[in-house]
C-alpha cells in the first residue's frame, strides 16, 4: 500500500474522529484522557498483556502494565460521579496473529453512558453510526443494525439450542455429532461452545448489514449483568462484514459478584500464564468496592481500526495504520 | 504429533484416519475467549473441505509426507491428469479439490507435489507465475489517468485486472494467491 493511500485513510480517520466527538459533545458526554500504563488490570485470562517496569532512585521500581482497554480506569471515573464520558485510547494486546483484523497496538473508542442499559447503547451506537459516517461507505457498514441473539444464531446455522445444552457433556457430544474433533484433556463449556461458534456459526452470519449478536451465553464470564430468565448475559457484540468491531455491556455492579469474578479469572489467569510462562499482571483488589455507589450504566467498545476498514471498504487492518506493527518490526 | 498452533498452510494431517491438507488457517480469539486456530482443510481424494477449530494446545496428528515432481498434461473437466517426472506413472485428481486450478496450471509446466503414501495431497503453485496474455481489451486513446485499469486474459482462462498499458502477446507476473496483477516482466 502506497502512502497515497494511507493519506487517504487518515483522511477519513480525523474526519470520523472529528464528528465521532461532536457526536458525543452534543449529548453531553465529557471526553476523558485516562493512563496508557497502569501499575493493575483487569484479569483477562483470555487477553495476553506487555509489561514494563517504572524505575526512580528514591521510589524504587513498580511493574507496569500496556492497557488492553480502558475500562480499569474509565469505571474509576464513573463511580466517582463523572457521569457519561468518552475516550480515544490506544490499547495493547500481546500474542495476536498480526494482518487482517489484528494488529498489537490499536485504536479504541470506549463510552460509558450512566443511566442506559445494552439496549440503549444499540440505539445510541446506531445513531452515532448514522451520524459520523463517511460519505462512501458501503451498505454493510451503515444503520439499520440487525440484533440476533447467539441462541437464534446457534439454532439458525448449527440446529443447536443452548438452553437446552446447559451441560458440558452435552454440547460436547453435539460438537462431535457436527464434526469436530475431540478435544485432548477436558474441555471447558466454554471452549467447545468457541469451537462450534466458530466453525459453524461466525462465518456463515449475515454480512450484507451490521450485525448485533446479543444475549451471550453466562458460562462467558465477564463484567456484564445476567438476564433474570435465562443462563445469558446482558452483552453484545456488533459485527461488520464479518468482522467483530464492537462489545457493550450493561455494566455489572454487585460488588459481591465483582470480588468473585476477580478471585475467579485472577486464579485462572495465574494458573494458565504460570504454565506458559507468559505476563501475569497485578490486579487490583480493592476494584470491587468502587462499585458501591456506581450507577446504572453501559459500556461500549469500538475498534476504530476496524470501523474505519468496514467504512472504507479496505479488507485488511495494515491499509488504515500507518506503521502497522508488522512493518516496523522487520 | 503437532500443536494446533504450529500448523500451516500445507502441513499435513490425520483426521479420522483420512488424510488432510491445511489450506488456510487463522487465529482467533472470540471477544473474552480463549486463542483457538480456526483451520480449513481438504482431502484430496474426495475433494472434501473440513472445517474445524482447536485450541492452540490441542495436539494434531501430523503425517509424513513425500514431495515428488510432476508434470501437468491436462484437465477432462472432471479431473486433472499429472504425470510423475521420475516415473513416468499417471495420476488423477479431481478438479474439486483445488478450486481455480485451471486457471493456474500452465500445461507441460513441472510443479511440486506432496503425497501420503500413494495418495496426491497438495499440488504446490509456486507463488508467483508469469503468464501470457492472451486476450486483452484495446486502451482507450487519450485515457491517460493515473491508475487506470482493465482486464486482460491469460493463456489459462485468469481473468485479471492489470494497467491499461499490458498489451495482448505480453507477459505479465500474477500472484497466484490472490489471482492478482504484480508487473509486466519484459520477455
Amino acid at each position: 500500500m502506497n502512502i497515497e493511500d494511507k493519506l487517504n485513510a487518515a483522511r477519513s480517520r480525523s474526519k470520523m474522529y472529528s464528528s465521532i466527538r461532536s457526536f458525543f459533545d452534543g449529548r453531553d458526554y465529557l471526553e476523558v484522557d485516562t493512563p496508557t500504563l497502569s501499575p493493575d488490570l483487569i484479569p483477562e485470562p483470555t487477553i495476553e498483556n506487555f509489561s514494563t517496569t517504572f524505575r526512580n532512585e528514591f521510589m524504587g521500581s513498580k511493574d507496569l502494565y500496556l492497557i488492553p482497554s480502558p475500562e480499569v480506569y474509565m469505571k474509576r471515573l464513573i463511580a466517582q460521579g463523572s457521569g457519561s464520558i468518552y475516550e480515544f485510547s490506544h490499547c495493547f494486546r500481546n500474542s495476536e496473529q498480526l494482518g487482517r483484523i489484528h494488529n498489537i497496538e490499536f485504536s479504541m473508542l470506549e463510552y460509558y453512558s450512566v443511566g442506559m442499559d445494552e439496549k440503549d447503547s444499540i440505539k445510541l451506537t446506531e445513531e452515532l453510526i448514522n451520524e459520523t459516517h463517511l460519505p462512501d461507505a458501503p451498505d454493510y457498514a451503515l444503520p439499520p443494525f440487525r440484533v440476533m441473539s447467539v441462541n437464534e444464531a446457534m439454532k439458525k446455522y448449527c440446529d443447536i439450542d443452548l438452553d437446552k445444552c446447559q451441560s458440558q457433556r452435552a454440547l460436547y457430544e453435539k460438537a462431535l455429532k457436527l464434526g469436530l474433533s475431540e478435544s485432548q484433556g477436558r474441555e471447558s463449556w466454554e471452549q467447545t461452545f468457541n469451537r462450534i461458534f466458530l466453525t459453524f456459526v461466525e462465518p456463515n452470519l449475515p454480512q450484507d448489514r451490521p450485525l448485533v449478536l446479543d444475549k451471550y451465553p453466562s458460562q462467558i464470564d465477564c463484567l456484564a449483568t445476567n438476564y433474570d430468565d435465562g443462563p445469558y448475559k446482558r452483552r453484545w457484540e456488533m459485527y461488520m462484514g464479518g468482522n467483530e468491531v464492537a462489545n457493550c455491556y450493561d455494566e455489572l455492579k454487585d460488588v459481591e459478584k465483582i470480588e468473585e469474578y476477580y478471585r475467579k479469572e485472577y486464579a485462572k489467569l495465574v494458573r494458565e500464564r504460570s504454565e506458559t510462562g507468559t505476563v501475569i499482571p497485578d490486579v487490583d483488589l480493592d476494584f470491587a468496592s468502587l462499585f458501591e455507589n456506581f450507577p446504572q450504566c453501559s459500556g461500549v467498545a469500538i475498534g476504530m481500526d476496524r470501523l474505519l476498514m468496514s467504512q472504507m471498504n479496505i479488507p485488511n487492518i495494515e491499509g488504515v495504520i500507518f506503521f502497522p506493527f508488522s512493518d516496523i518490526i522487520h | 504429533m503437532i500443536k494446533a498452533g504450529q500448523i500451516e498452510r500445507g502441513t499435513a494431517l490425520l483426521i479420522k484416519g483420512k488424510p488432510f491438507v491445511c489450506i488456510d488457517r487463522e487465529f482467533v480469539n472470540p471477544g473474552k475467549g480463549s486463542a483457538f486456530v480456526r483451520l480449513k482443510l481438504r482431502n484430496p481424494g474426495s475433494g472434501q473441505i473440513l472445517a474445524e477449530t482447536m485450541k492452540t494446545q490441542d495436539n494434531a496428528e501430523e503425517i509424513t509426507v513425500d514431495d515428488r515432481d510432476c508434470q501437468y498434461l491436462y484437465n477432462d473437466g472432471e479431473n486433472f491428469h499429472l504425470m510423475m517426472t521420475d516415473t513416468y506413472d499417471q495420476i488423477e485428481v479431481p478438479m474439486s479439490a483445488f478450486p481455480d486450478y485451471e486457471l493456474l496450471l500452465k500445461d507441460g509446466e513441472t510443479y511440486r507435489c506432496t503425497f501420503w503414501e500413494s495418495e496426491l495431497l497438495d499440488l504446490q503453485l509456486p507463488p508467483k507465475v508469469v503468464y501470457l496474455v492472451e486476450e486483452a481489451e484495446e486502451a482507450i486513446k487519450g485515457d491517460t489517468v493515473q491508475g487506470a485499469t482493465k482486464y486482460v486474459t491469460t493463456e489459462c482462462g485468469l481473468k485479471v485486472k492489470c494497467p491499461i498499458f499490458i498489451k495482448k502477446g505480453e507477459k505479465i507476473r500474477v500472484n497466484t494467491e490472490t489471482k492478482e496483477y504484480i508487473e509486466r516482466v519484459n520477455s
